[in-house]
């Protein structure tokens, strides 16, 4: 509770650190406090402490995902000096806006009641809304910003629906009495549950629901793509999972048929149509998505460690995203368009970059030793110890198209070369950044005891 | 550290010392790596000579430590450890590994450009095909075959040919076609099996070759017939396994990939390939399909006997139609693995001993044919044998070796191939009589494929090596074309002689494997049996 | 309080939506079909207090009319959150005065950011 009013103040400090125009104190002020709101975070393990007549409750998995929030927006905060200055002179707000989506996050990760995820998920979107549409004069950040708007209200729509209907059928928000309400075989509870879950694809970027994804993705600014792929995609997850393995874990024969399709929606169209872009961006958009559905494998496994695998699965997921989308900003930056053929002859240039980014798309294709294989492997093993062989055969196939078109990248920065190509000039927080991240890949790649075991 | 793991990890710490020397000591790469290259030989060495021959049915040099130990909740514990050690089958191939490595190191010497990447990742993928060999934990076999797996893509994809990004992807998405589904099956097998002393499950693959361990109603437990989609699960479970080994083999239809990449590699690569991973699949499907799943192996002898002669065949004919001398090469490795599947599928003493010899051989065998193409390709940046004619006046001491080298491959007594496809043949022969798995048709078909290798590496013999000497390039090649160099020298004479002397005296090789195999084929086979009667598949597949 | 509900709990409402899309519906329909039509220039020009109309009607004007008013409705509605905590001022007590303060307090603070920015300058 602590990390998350510190996480509103410091958005609220850093707000009038840009009025008063101390713009070099924003960073060092946002790093400190997110540090502290880290280790107040960390203070809470173990106490399991309710807050607000239980609308929220800090257990070990709110714990878990918020540090994992909170460090992975550091990472981004790490990258982003000189970044906004470029964009706008309303640096402040941008810093204040995603301080205000992280403490949405962590209201999504820690929720008790169906009434906290939906202010959780608010503050996080129109955060969003905001962020995404910062290139003011850019026509593809405000169609951006539009679509990512329109498309998430009227996901909030379905959310809010659902969230009545299942208040209609159990007479409660408060997730542990929805859990014991008996109400499972209703319709109304049936209903609510799904258009719960169509609310909260919309969010994570699940197929059908995954539209928005590439455009919002590819007309918003590197760094905000970035967070959006790591801190808004783990808040989401960690919501969906905290939200069916707590109040609807006992129904979970009726929605696990629903949410496997959903499951293989998502891979194929993450990674069949990921394989046909050219652009870096787009991808990571659409690989973002087929990552969203190995993690609802790891949902249908409600009960059987799913939350250490989903815990698992994104912070590699997140590691691996901060790397690739992080050398994507620079690269396009420093020759124009984030095109695949701009990554030619990288490793010649920079061969940092080029063995980071190749460490990354590994990671993400789950190349062993690094974090995303153990994260594939942990997900793929709960899902197996919970019968759904077919669905994992699948998944596999889908790893292995992955593999095609992550590969893309690594034989444009190696193979193919490009004469004029000068280096690209990387500032102290780049390099700081890369290398923590190169070193946790492959840390957690060896020692996955190290994040396995903490849920 | 024991010296099974001196030997894996030496590379890496060398590994680290070119990373750490700045570009300006380039030239000492070169050195680095083959000093690693021989210390790794040295410690072969010490581990042959310390090898227990007689009990070389169990393991030797174990080395355990915990690695990745994780609660996972109602599922348990998920215990995965570093566990390595060596027997009479593994032990002859890490001596090789190490063998091969010097050469390989050695040919390196015509790596011009990035020296300082190539050699890493030459280092690394030294490392890890080590540590295939050595590896008993399934968890930590499998990292260590993926791990080998990208440093091959980006020497290859990165120092080879023309197509070298086709070549290159080609050859990581085919075998990495099969590793992530065997991952599949390796879940599966951690779900079924259960270390006997802590009860725990496990990734000990000495517990996945015991029947006993197996938990009783568990997905592969060879008790009952468990089905996966319809499927017999253990079968299924074989033929996953196996078709992520036949890649590597490689085995026909599967073995595309092959040419493809030996045409794009450079020279050590195409030997590391040749001498080395192609027996990592001969490796894998002895000890892994066959050890754990002997009923299975039983079940589908006929056709995996098939597959060899297929191999074996189709080989020795592509290969006598290739223009292209490496090619040509490459296609007579697929042949020749062929008589690896073959001796295995017999179950018979001879057979396996033949086929892990033929391994052997082919090793050694494959190191110097694709050195010596490589000699001929780095003077003229061409090897079409149409090209070339009348080499041996012109090249006398290269064409002593290139013939030591074709006669060896095609069976002349003497050489190691001989004995090994001999044994091979005898195993498929006797096995119709012994065990009635294979028919003894499969064994004259195996010697025809002796037959067309003799033709086609006589042929290319006659055309390229004798005659008047001609060359598409005239009196430039001429001058280029000079005779072997002392370093050529340094590799092309041990390996003759090691195939010379595994010709004569086979004992120093039957004498390392030879209790474990015997006592491997009569166990797989009596174990195999006894769960194939009971577990009673319906349509049996053999014809 | 009835907690458990099922779809059919739901009629009276769907009802009532029903009867008041007919309502409007029939009404529409009604007065279009009885009333007397007379349709001469006068008549469908609009009506601008007497004056001649001039240009379009669909004419832009300043953002700043939408600022203001986005802004007034974010503060109105705030402040209604006052109410509730006046009505139960007593049951909460000194805690909830202290909420009340915090939750002024941040108002203060947006309110005051707004007025830095100069979202309210109409001359800027």
């Amino acid at each position: 509770m602590t990390s998350l009013i510190i996480v509103s103040v410091l958005a609220v400090a850093v707000l009038y650190l840009g009025l008063f125009k101390y713009k070099t104190a924003l960073l060092p002020v946002s790093v400190t406090g997110l540090l502290a709101a880290a280790a107040m975070a960390a203070m809470d393990w173990d106490l399991e402490k309710m807050y607000f007549s239980e609308m929220m409750l800090f257990d070990n998995y709110a714990v878990a995902f918020s540090i994992l929030l909170i460090l992975t927006t550091l990472l981004i905060f790490g990258l982003s000096r000189n970044y906004f200055e470029k964009i706008s002179n309303n640096v402040a707000e941008y810093y204040a806006l995603m301080l205000f989506a992280l403490a949405g996050g962590v209201v999504m990760v820690s929720f008790h009641n169906l009434a906290m995820l939906f202010i959780g998920i608010e503050i996080l979107s129109i955060s969003l809304y905001v962020l995404a549409g910062i290139r003011r004069k850019d026509p593809a950040s405000n169609e951006a910003s539009l679509k990512y708007f329109l498309m998430g209200a009227f996901a909030t729509g379905f959310l809010l629906f659902g969230t009545a209907l299942i208040y209609g059928a159990t007479g409660s928000f408060n997730l542990a009495a929805i859990a014991s309400s008996g109400a499972f075989e209703s319709a109304l509870f049936r209903a609510g549950v799904l258009l719960m879950m169509v609310g909260l694809s919309f969010k994570v970027s699940v197929a059908p629901f995954h539209t928005w994804t590439p455009d919002v993705y590819e007309g918003s600014p590197g760094l905000i793509a970035m967070f959006m792929a790591t801190v808004v995609k783990t808040a989401g997850f960690a919501a969906f999972l905290r939200l069916f393995l707590m109040a609807f874990a006992e129904a979970s024969a009726f929605w696990a048929i629903t949410v496997a399709i959903l499951c293989i929606l998502t891979l194929f169209a993450g990674n069949i149509t990921a394989v046909f872009q050219d652009r870096f961006k787009r991808l990571l958009a659409w690989s973002s998505v087929s990552h969203a559905g190995y993690l609802l494998l790891a949902i249908l496994a409600v009960g059987f460690s799913a939350s250490s695998a989903v815990l698992v699965y994104t912070i590699a997921y997140s590691l691996a995203s901060v790397a690739a989308f992080g050398i994507m900003i620079l690269v396009s930056r420093a020759r124009g368009n984030d095109h695949l053929d701009s990554f030619n002859g990288l490793a010649r240039t920079n061969p940092f970059l080029a063995f980071t980014l190749t460490l990354a798309v590994c990671s993400l294709a789950g190349i062993p030793l690094t974090a995303g294989f153990f994260g594939k492997f942990y997900v793929f093993k709960v899902a197996l110890a919970q019968g759904y062989t077919w669905l994992v055969v699948l998944a596999v196939i889908n790893a292995m198209i992955g593999i095609y078109y992550y590969f893309k990248v690594i034989i444009a920065m190696y193979m193919k070369e490009n004469a004029n190509a000068v280096a690209i000039q990387l500032n102290p927080g780049f390099r700081l950044v890369l290398s923590i991240v190169v070193f946790l890949i492959f840390l957690f790649g060896i020692f996955p005891g190290l994040i396995a075991n903490i849920l | 550290m024991s010296w099974i793991s001196t030997i894996i990890f030496l590379p890496v710490v060398f590994l680290v010392i070119i990373l750490l020397l700045p570009s300006r000591f380039r030239e000492w790469y070169r050195y680095i790596t083959l000093g690693t290259a021989i210390l790794q030989a040295g410690i072969a060495c010490i581990i042959y000579l310390r090898f227990d021959q007689a009990g070389s049915d169990g393991f030797q040099f174990l080395e355990k430590v915990p690695w990745i130990h994780l609660s996972l909740g109602n599922l348990g514990r998920l215990e995965i450890d570093y566990f390595l050690g060596v027997d009479g089958l593994s032990a002859p191939l890490l001596i090789l590994s190490a063998v091969v490595m010097v050469a390989a190191a050695i040919s390196s010497w015509e790596i011009k450009e990035n020296m300082k990447g190539y050699f890493a990742l030459f280092l690394l993928m030294d490392a890890a095909i080590m540590g295939v060999f050595c590896a008993l934990d399934f968890f930590l076999f499998y990292v260590f075959y993926e791990l080998m797996l990208l440093p091959l893509y980006f020497l290859i994809g990165m120092w080879g040919g023309p197509r070298r990004e086709y070549a290159a992807l080609k050859f990581f998405l085919y075998t990495l076609f099969g590793s992530v589904f065997m991952l599949l099956v390796i879940v599966g097998l951690y779900f079924s099996v259960t270390d006997p002393v802590s009860g725990a499950y496990t990734f000990n693959m000495l517990h996945m070759m015991d029947a006993a361990n197996f938990v009783p109603g568990a997905v592969f437990s060879p008790e009952v017939v468990q089905t996966i989609l319809g499927v017999p699960a253990r079968l299924l479970g074989f033929a996953v396994i196996f078709i992520a080994f036949a890649i590597k083999v490689p085995v026909v239809p599967l073995h595309t990939w092959l040419p493809d990449a030996h045409v794009e590699a450079p020279t050590p690569i195409s030997i590391i390939l040749a001498g080395l991973l192609l027996k990592i699949g001969g490796y894998g499907i002895l000890r892994i399909c066959f050890g754990i799943f002997p009923d299975s192996a039983l079940y589908f002898s006929w056709f995996i006997g098939m597959l060899g002669v297929i191999s074996i065949l189709y080989g020795a004919l592509n290969a006598l139609a290739m223009k292209d001398l490496k090619k040509l090469i490459a296609y007579s490795s697929v042949s020749h693995m062929g008589f690896v599947l073959l001796g295995f599928a017999s179950f018979t003493t001879e057979g396996t001993s033949g086929a892990l010899l033929q391994m052997v051989s082919h090793g050694i065998l494959s190191t110097m044919l694709f050195f010596l193409v490589g000699v001929l390709y780095n003077r003229v940046h061409d090897r079409f044998i149409p090209n070339f004619r009348g080499l041996a006046s012109h090249m006398p001491h290269y064409t002593a070796f290139v013939m030591v080298a074709f006669f060896a491959s095609l069976g002349l007594p003497g050489f190691s191939a001989f004995i090994a496809e001999a044994f091979t043949l005898i195993g498929t022969f006797n096995s119709q009589s012994v065990n009635g798995l294979l028919p003894r048709w499969m064994a004259i078909a195996g010697s025809l494929g002796i037959l067309l290798s003799a033709a086609y590496f006589l042929w290319t013999l006659q055309r390229m090596f004798f005659g008047t000497t001609r060359f598409r390039g005239g009196e430039a090649w001429s001058k280029q074309l000079i005779d072997l160099r002392p370093h050529e020298w340094a590799v092309l004479l041990p390996m003759a002689l090691l195939t010379l002397m595994l010709g004569i005296f086979p004992s120093l090789f039957f004498d390392l494997s030879n209790s474990a195999l015997a006592n491997m084929v009569q166990e797989l086979f009596e174990t195999g049996k006894r769960h194939l009667d009971s577990l009673q598949y319906t349509n049996n597949l053999r014809f | 309080m009835l907690l458990q509900s099922s779809a059919s709990s739901y009629l009276p409402i769907l009802i009532q939506g029903i009867m008041a899309l007919a309502f409007v519906g029939i009404t529409m329909v009604i007065t279009h079909l009885v009333g007397p039509k007379r349709r001469t220039i006068d008549k469908l020009t609009p009506f601008e207090s007497g004056i001649s109309s001039v240009g379009n009607a669909r004419s832009p004007f300043s953002i700043k009319y939408f600022l203001v008013a986005i802004l007034f409705v974010l503060f109105d509605v705030e402040v209604i959150f006052m109410y509730p905590w006046a009505v139960n001022f007593r049951e909460l007590g000194g805690k909830g005065m202290i909420e009340m303060f915090v939750f002024m307090g941040m108002l203060l603070l947006g309110f005051f950011y707004v007025i830095r920015k100069g979202a309210l300058d109409w001359e800027k």
